[in-house]
């Protein structure tokens, strides 16, 4: 026999009454009320560490006993998922397997699981979304940020030459094509559109000092295009999005300002490892069409020189979103050290 | 908190024609937030007509008691005489613990990633089971009684929603602007669908509330109203810019964005959460809500406040670590990394006392003003206690890379029903739920709408 407090389901009224149970027959008596009903038509809350029992009678009233006072072999077997999980809510070595299992699921979900399912996506969107990804973004930057070019025509087509016959001969590319642009908000730099279009700006073309290094910049940009990274980085935005907003979507609180920064340094995570990829790209293309990768070395080199500092190492590795320029360095030499090898 | 002398001297000061009338057994619950609730408790005693009733005191004979006592307003015994008996049926409790919750909690996340979040819908209905039924009104536990299946079906849609969302601007701003125009037609909806399944859900002595599906209304408050103020904006910025001298183009629109700042954008606010309260039902009885325009002025004319106070220490803060980094705004330009940290370091503080300042004035302006059958609801919740909170739930949840969540949620809901209460003379007994009908709802809107992270206003 236990107390219980016995609520008819209409009314907010207590009443103090013994619960029995008597065979498969539970009872209860006391407070002007008395009543029973079989065990399994009676419905009863999962079981929670500290939160009272509720017992669902079959017409609309109920029973509730508290937490401690419930007898462990009544309603056996009820809930059994919730019964598992309560069973682990009260053990200590869950608590802490939960703790890794969090971690390891994190990470693994973050750096393989997701990105995989985004690149699966990725791969089954059509092309004509690549190029309306492409076109919207030369539309909202050409007369704002991309003026037209200062750069003589004749070197322009000396450039749009090289770049054809350099693109003609690699695998594997989607249609390309060169566009050169004047833009002092974006300094010296390239980047590659989805839709096919590699964007020189004349700062770009004036800090490298040969038409290898400005090949080497082309390679990387074309390595962009050959494995589909924008689209594939959009994919693992919406992903970063969806799980961030999963993860913070209960915790009204604060959830504005601490989403912000783990979005950002997932992105930026990915991004890096797209463009390390796209690096390890340009040098295999360039030793295919006999330039040495040393150029890339010296175009990094001459960009270091026109954005003096921005590539030093001062920068924390995760917050860079592209790997540090010595590392880039370093890899375009160990490359170049395979092309001399190769050729003799 | 301590705060300065001359500042409390300042609330002493500004409080005291209020105190005249203010309720005088309130018993001033945290030491360091002394002055604060008493500005509360002036809403509910100025502007609720049907006052909390003491047995065997009358209109009159009350406002001389309470003008009588104004003095010793802060005595905390004054509570003990008062309230003989029946106020400790009324207060609202929170049993909660951490570890107990740290437990739940963990176990529940752990199995949301494991299973690639389809666990989730199980894991929320598990904790917030947890939250409601360890928060008590008169003795009695409240109960969370929602199914995880419609919550899954719900936090699918919602995902579709959101995925939908972020991927949209990378391809067309066109679609973006689609994507959130269907939206914005859709949330009243959303919102009314939410506050359905959150009430028919939400349960106390086996009676569960209600939330009257009042779709026109929803429409009006949270759509209509917004379009109406837009255009009115647009036409008036339009009006200014094309036919008129430039000064005072720029002098008209200070004041219109001034006007619309102080006057009309609490009026909504304001008019928002007396619909929400009074769509609300509870065994056969209707929440009442009194509005009153003064109560929301008042907030949003404190919030400049509190963001210039805010912003003063930020940007000296700030501006003291560039100093010590000694670059120039050109070297400043070369790490734009160290300058978004910065940034955050900036915005975060500001950001997070202007949201508990809102979130604080507006959960009291709602429960103050909010009554059902004879009892009044009661929130004194003080700014400056709540933000300390806020503010080492905020620090302890970084350090401990999210780990100390549970702990700072069990903060927050064990200080919240500590400053709620009822008061009334009844014994709580007296509501009977008139309709047994207990339709099912669908979970779309609660899903949605703590998704995408809708300020609802509660």
């Amino acid at each position: 026999m236990v107390r219980g407090e016995y609520l008819d389901g209409r009314s907010t009224r207590i009443r103090q009454v013994q619960v029995m149970l008597e065979g498969d027959q539970l009872s209860w008596r006391g407070d002007g009320v008395q009543g029973a009903a079989l065990l399994v038509q009676v419905n009863v809350s999962a079981r929670m560490t500290g939160v009272p029992f509720t017992l669902r009678l079959p017409h609309g009233a109920q029973l509730q006993i508290d937490y401690d006072d419930m007898p462990a072999d009544w309603f056996r077997g009820r809930n059994r998922i919730e019964s598992l999980v309560d069973w682990l809510e009260r053990k200590r070595w869950a608590a802490l397997a939960s703790v890794l299992a969090i971690g390891l699921g994190l990470i693994g979900w973050l750096e393989y699981g997701m990105p995989w399912m985004a690149d699966r996506v990725a791969a089954r969107m059509p092309q004509r979304m690549d190029v309306a990804m492409g076109q919207q973004t030369l539309v909202l930057m050409r007369g704002r940020m991309l003026l037209p070019s200062q750069v003589p025509a004749e070197r322009q087509a000396h450039l749009q030459a090289l770049f054809d016959r350099f693109s003609r001969n690699v695998a594997g590319l989607p249609a390309v094509h060169l566009a050169i642009y004047d833009s002092p908000s974006i300094g010296a730099n390239a980047f590659a559109l989805p839709d096919g279009t590699v964007v020189f700006t004349d700062a770009i073309l004036k800090a490298l000092p040969d038409d290898r290094s400005f090949l080497a910049v082309a390679a990387h940009e074309l390595g962009h295009l050959a494995h589909h990274h924008q689209m594939r980085e959009v994919m693992r935005h919406v992903g970063s999005t969806l799980m961030i907003s999963l993860a913070f979507g209960d915790v009204t609180s604060l959830s504005g300002v601490s989403a912000a920064l783990p979005t950002f340094l997932l992105n930026n995570h990915y991004s890096r490892a797209f463009e390390a990829d796209a690096d390890d790209f340009a040098f295999k293309t360039l030793a295919q069409q006999s330039v040495d990768p040393i150029a890339f070395a010296d175009a990094m080199h001459a960009l270091e020189q026109a954005h003096p500092g921005e590539a030093g190492g001062g920068e924390v590795r995760y917050m860079s979103n592209h790997p540090l320029t010595e590392e880039r360095i370093e890899k375009a030499q160990a490359a170049s050290h395979q092309f001399q090898l190769g050729r003799h | 908190m301590p705060r300065p002398a001359a500042w409390a001297a300042w609330v002493a000061w500004t409080s005291k024609s209020r105190l005249a009338n203010a309720k005088c057994w309130r018993k001033p619950r945290v030491s360091g937030a002394f002055f604060l609730p008493k500005r509360d408790a002036q809403h509910i005693s100025s502007l609720h007509s049907p006052l909390p009733q003491e047995s065997g005191t009358g209109q009159g004979e009350r406002d001389m008691h309470n003008q009588g006592n104004a003095a010793h307003i802060f005595l905390p015994e004054i509570e003990d005489t008062v309230f003989e008996g029946s106020h400790g049926r009324l207060v609202f409790e929170f049993h909660g613990n951490a570890r107990d919750y740290f437990r739940i909690w963990i176990v529940n996340v752990a199995l949301s990633i494991i299973t690639l979040g389809l666990y989730s819908a199980w894991a929320s209905v598990r904790t917030r089971r947890y939250m409601y039924a360890n928060t008590a009104l008169g003795g009695s536990r409240f109960e969370y009684l929602a199914e995880p299946i419609p919550i899954l079906r719900g936090r699918l849609l919602a995902a579709a929603i959101v995925a939908l969302l972020a991927l949209a601007p990378h391809v067309s701003m066109r679609l973006l602007a689609a994507c959130i125009g269907v939206m914005g037609l859709l949330m009243p909806w959303f919102i009314v669908k939410g506050m359905l399944f959150r009430a028919r859900y939400s349960a106390w002595r086996g009676v569960n509330f209600r939330f009257d599906d009042d779709y026109v209304g929803a429409y009006k408050w949270y759509l209509v109203i917004y379009a109406v103020m837009a255009v009115l904006a647009l036409v008036a910025m339009k009006l200014l810019i094309t036919n008129g001298h430039q000064i005072v183009a720029a002098l008209l629109i200070m004041i219109g964005v001034s006007v619309f700042q102080f006057m009309i954008y609490p009026w909504v606010r304001g008019k928002q959460q007396q619909w929400m309260a009074e769509q609300h039902y509870f065994g056969g009885k209707a929440f009442r809500f009194r509005f009153d325009p003064k109560v929301y002025r008042r907030i949003y004319r404190r919030v400049l406040g509190i963001y210039i106070l805010s912003a003063i220490p930020a940007a000296i803060l700030v501006f003291e670590i560039q100093r010590t980094l000694g670059w120039t705004p050109a070297e400043l330009h070369q790490h734009p990394l160290t300058v978004k940290a910065l940034s955050y370091l900036y915005a975060g503080p500001i950001n997070l006392a202007i949201w508990a300042y809102i979130r604080v004035r507006m959960t009291n302006a709602l429960y103050n003003h909010t009554s059902i059958g004879p009892y009044q609801l009661e929130s004194s919740l003080s700014y400056g206690e709540m933000l300390r909170i806020y503010f080492t739930n905020a620090a302890a949840i970084i350090c401990t890379l999210g780990l100390a969540t549970p702990w700072a949620v069990i903060r927050v809901a064990r200080y919240r029903a500590e400053h709620l209460r009822l008061e009334g003379s009844g014994s709580l007994d007296e509501f009977v739920q008139t309709s047994s009908r207990r339709a099912r709802v669908s979970a779309l809107g609660s899903e949605v709408d703590s998704l995408l992270g809708f300020d609802i206003g509660l």
